[in-house]
């Protein structure tokens, strides 16, 4: 599996040697065809992906929308090819974090909070495109080899110290300690070569199917200006991202904004971004995601979601919505006073959420307004009167 | 999986440096109101046992291999059929699942391995059980159950009871062995392989546990027919459902 992202702030001058050759790294390789695992390594991996994949199809996580599946496939398939496309299966899986991953045997998941965050096709084709190049340049296996070589080091290393200490030798576990870091050390950069030449590549994908380039630069700021608001609403310091831990697996964020933005201004790539397409695609899943995005607790990079999609304009019904609950959720006095006039808003235009009654509801009588919040939660249970808590709601306004 | 992966190697090597200390690895218990009435008429249904084998790299690594994993899988199906077949029961293979019934099926399993899992750290191993649980093993108690929801499971209606097994193996690498003999030489412990497995037999009308086998250190080389039977005799060991003859023998 190959992660995104870690909020883990990571890096370090990796980005310029491929942002120098940039004029080669637009070229798309020759594609093999259907590729066979070759070696008891690739064909192990292969198959512990295989037995992955297994549950995968069963599993309860995976959102099996044929629309929804349909259109984030659609959008694969235009950057990589239908040649290519076609040795991928793809699972969207209900999961509120921003991710996407890709395994050996040609297995991409794609997670629910990834597609919340995207804003138009060409962001999402940016990661699809990435995630699918870890495949082409079998990353994988390549990971695997350099992770095994090292940790083999590191045993007889330790191995080594052991028995010199045992004999004598007094500053064998320094020497030690200094060999085991610059081992996973290594380790470590050689996961940040792959992550930045998966993202050139995956760029080229993106930049030949005509999509807008600079929205792959886009995509990484948002993420660092979500961790951002996150760490601001929970009290804490946010993540850096100019330096690196020296364990990181992925380069910061900062980098690969930097460079994919530099990379962009390189190519003529075109200006499609499919921003209409995508919002119609994602309609009918867009207030399921934001509920499954409020439940995370997280109220400043929520905030910030709901800010992003919005795009500069009016706050649609679904995102008032999305609003009030998020004030209503951390349900400080003033919170609830914020939520009442979002979720008024939201009722006048779009009549049919129904839910909005809901919290408006309990919004006032939390505030003490309680003939108002009575008469908003019969209304509600005039829409749904079966549901779930439909009796604690009754015995609230005393029904 | 970069992140695991990473983990796992400095897991291996603090597994170099640290003593590997020789505990009681071996456990199972039955649920105490078990009863059968009529152990020839037994039909048990074994859903797709967890198969895992794989090489250990010298440093620890798990390097998966698909051909042994082929090999276990075939060798331990034939081994288990043999076994039952011994004991006078019928084996039901589960129905070919699609669809709803192999989410309703992908759920129970997890929610085995779960249960399972638990058994197996708060209750059978010491070092991490709850006192809860130490007391019911002072008082033989073995109360644990996937619920009554497991009559809906593909293939329960035929069948009276459900075979879950799982088999773990990392073979030591030729590299990990030296390594072993030069740390020993070096006053250090280095494990070289992993063999670990559990079966587990649940009661299809109920969802109890009726048994639970768990044992990390097993023998028996799953990648050979021979081997493969000694295995699956050691996961059936003190299988409940065996006649008093068959588990004097």
């Amino acid at each position: 599996m190959r992660p995104l992202r870690h909020l883990v702030a990571a890096g370090l001058c990796l980005a310029a040697p491929s942002v120098a050759s940039a004029a080669e790294d637009f070229t798309i390789p020759s594609w093999t065809g259907a590729y066979q695992p070759q070696g008891e390594d690739e064909r192990g991996l292969w198959r512990e992906s295989d037995e992955i994949e297994r549950a995968m199809v069963d599993s309860e996580l995976v959102i099996r929308d044929p629309a929804l599946n349909a259109f984030v496939r659609g959008v694969l398939c235009r950057i990589i090819g239908d040649v290519r496309c076609n040795s991928v299966r793809l699972y969207v899986t209900r999961s509120p974090s921003f991710n996407a991953s890709m395994y050996a045997n040609g297995m991409m998941l794609v997670n629910s909070g990834l597609l919340l965050r995207m804003r138009n096709e060409a962001e999402l084709a940016s990661v699809l495109g990435h995630e699918f190049a870890h495949f082409e340049q079998r990353h994988t296996l390549q990971g695997f080899k350099n992770r095994r070589a090292g940790s083999d080091l590191a045993a007889w290393a330790a191995v080594v110290g052991a028995l010199a200490i045992s004999l004598g030798s007094t500053n064998a576990t320094y020497q030690y300690t200094d060999l085991r870091l610059n081992i996973y050390g290594g380790i470590a950069r050689f996961e940040r070569k792959q992550e930045t030449d998966a993202n050139v590549l995956g760029f080229a994908y993106m930049a030949h199917a005509g999509y807008r380039p600079s929205a792959a630069s886009d995509v990484w700021r948002a993420v660092m200006n979500e961790a951002d608001q996150s760490a601001e609403g929970r009290k804490r310091r946010s993540g850096r991202y100019d330096n690196v831990a020296f364990f990181a697996s992925h380069p910061t964020n900062l980098q690969r904004a930097d460079y994919l933005s530099q990379l962009a201004n390189r190519v003529p790539g075109g200006d499609f971004d499919g921003a209409a397409n995508y919002r119609a695609a994602l309609a009918p899943w867009r207030q399921t995601f934001l509920e499954d995005q409020l439940k995370l607790n997280d109220f400043g990079g929520t905030d910030y979601i709901i800010t992003r999609l919005a795009g500069g304009e009016q706050l649609t019904p679904d995102l008032l919505y999305a609003r009030a609950e998020l004030y209503r959720g951390r349900g400080h006095p003033r919170d609830l006073q914020n939520a009442i006039p979002l979720y008024r808003e939201a009722i006048e235009k779009d009549p049919a959420l129904v839910a909005a009654w809901r919290g408006l509801g309990l919004s006032l009588l939390r505030t003490g307004q309680m003939p108002e919040g009575k008469a908003a939660l019969s209304t509600f249970l005039e829409h749904q009167p079966d549901t779930g808590d439909a009796p604690m709601l009754r015995s609230l306004i005393g029904a | 999986m970069n992140r695991k992966y990473l983990a796992l190697a400095l897991a291996g090597a603090c597994v170099s440096v640290s003593a590997v200390s020789a505990q009681a690895q071996e456990r199972s218990a039955v649920r105490p109101d078990f009863a059968v009435v009529d152990r020839e008429a037994v039909r048990v249904i074994v859903y797709r046992p967890r198969v895992t084998v794989g090489e250990q790299s010298t440093g620890g690594l798990f390097e998966p291999r698909a051909d042994w994993n082929d090999q276990a899988r075939q060798f331990l199906d034939a081994a288990l059929v043999n076994s039952q077949q011994a004991l006078g029961h019928s084996v039901i293979a589960p129905p070919e699942i699609s669809g709803e019934q192999g989410r309703l099926l992908n759920q129970y399993q997890a929610l085995f391995n779960s249960v399972a899992d638990s058994v197996i750290n708060y209750q059978f191993f010491v070092g991490n059980r709850l006192e809860t649980k130490k007391r019911d093993n002072r008082n033989s108690q073995f109360d644990w159950s996937l619920g009554p929801g497991v009559r809906n499971l593909p293939g329960a209606e035929g069948a009276d009871y459900a075979l879950f097994l799982t088999t773990t193996d990392h073979y030591g690498s030729t590299g990990r062995k030296v390594l072993q003999v030069f740390a020993a030489l070096g006053g250090v412990g280095v494990q070289s392989g992993v063999h670990a497995g559990y079966a587990g037999l649940v009661d299809l009308k109920t969802g109890d546990i009726l048994w639970i086998n768990a044992d990390k250190q097993m023998g028996g080389d799953v990648r050979t027919p021979d081997g493969a039977a000694r295995r699956m005799s050691q996961l059936l060991e003190d299988f409940p459902l065996a006649s008093p003859a068959a588990a004097a023998n």
